[in-house]
């Protein structure tokens, strides 16, 4: 038995449920997006051409005719080339290094674990996001107990926050100037603070720029769900970041003079 | 189209408009409201700004040498327990 990769229960679905069902096995290829992997002995160094030519083998690849072996070195010319990317995301979801690494570490698992199920050419990075995301909501969020805020009602909410938000404008500019000389430490600092799914919808959006619909999928969540994360997450980090540029004296003082 | 988008709309919708969601005739009209709203127009620019912001602070972060290693270490035992169990 293979003991160590065990298939999450959630995987199953995107391979029995199409063809019609999430759309999870169409979405957009992002294959422009891979870095380079890890660098290579001199001598080895693949030419843009052959590592071309390899991506489009391994995204026509027939996986059923696959060996171990094939499918092994496959997942690694694909899925390792992610891994920072997957580590950074890690590490804003579960807030501290060591955990990102446990999560990081379980995810590939998972995923290589399933890589039969994963349909070559699509996209590989949403999907591996799915895992960890997944991953995360099942087993680290227990540990970590963050409390989880509820969806319900949420629309009116933040419908009702943009109605009204719009009468107090008069410092803005001089605010978005404020906002965009904070320090990074600062930003990850608000985006620790807010619920775990709106961070996550936030990150996806804004550091992936990943759409609506792939977020829904990543999230296994309706779109509506995922807008109004994106807004009551925007709303918080806004006002995080607007109470820390305060602590710093960044808008007091400018704002009124400027306006 | 040619109907005029008042505050509310823009202010909520404003997120669509940002992200590229918006179908083109929803976002000529939402452009033609922030061109001749200066309230909204800054709305909109300080979220421009936090979504700038938020990609600027999550820069990607190399992941530790050790945790490639180990990983690359458990997919080949893997494979080799497949092998052994044939």
């Amino acid at each position: 038995m293979v003991t160590c990769l065990s298939r999450p229960p959630s995987l199953a679905r995107p391979a029995t449920s199409h063809p019609g069902g999430l759309g999870w096995m169409v979405m957009t290829d992002h294959s422009h997006d891979k870095q380079p992997g890890p660098a290579m002995p001199v001598g080895l160094i693949e030419t843009e051409e052959t590592r071309a030519a390899q991506a489009r083998a391994d995204a026509t690849v027939d996986v059923a005719k696959e060996t171990d072996e094939e499918r092994r070195a496959r997942f690694e010319r694909e899925a390792m080339p992610l891994l920072d990317q997957l580590y950074s995301a890690a590490l804003r979801t579960t807030r501290n290094a060591s955990d990102a690494e446990d999560l990081v570490q379980e995810t590939y698992a998972k995923a290589y674990g399933a890589f039969h199920q994963y349909r070559p050419g699509t996209n590989l990075k949403a999907w591996m996001y799915r895992i960890l995301t997944n991953t995360y909501i099942n087993s680290y969020r227990k540990k970590q107990r963050q409390p989880l805020e509820s969806d319900a009602a949420e629309v009116e909410d933040y419908q009702l926050h943009r109605a009204e938000s719009h009468t107090s404008s008069g410092l803005r500019s001089a605010e978005a100037e404020a906002l965009d000389h904070l320090p990074d430490s600062d930003v990850k600092r608000a985006l620790e603070q807010i619920p775990e799914d709106f961070r996550l919808a936030v990150y996806f959006a804004d550091v992936e720029g990943y759409s609506y619909k792939e977020i829904a999928e990543i999230m296994d969540t309706p779109i509506g769900t995922v807008m109004s994360r994106l807004h009551r997450g925007r709303r918080q980090l806004r006002e995080l970041l607007s109470e820390y540029a305060a602590e710093r004296g960044f808008v007091a003082s400018g704002a009124k003079g400027a306006e | 189209m040619s109907e005029r988008t008042d505050c509310s709309e823009a202010l909520l919708r404003l997120y669509e408009y940002l992200d590229g969601e918006m179908s083109p005739e929803d976002c000529l009209r939402i452009r033609a409201h922030l061109d001749e709203c200066g309230p909204c127009l800054k709305e909109y620019d300080l979220d421009t700004t936090m979504k700038a912001l938020i990609k600027r602070a999550c820069s990607r972060e190399p992941a530790p040498e050790s945790l490639r290693t180990t990983i690359m270490s458990r997919i080949s035992m893997t494979v080799i327990r497949i092998e052994r169990q044939r």
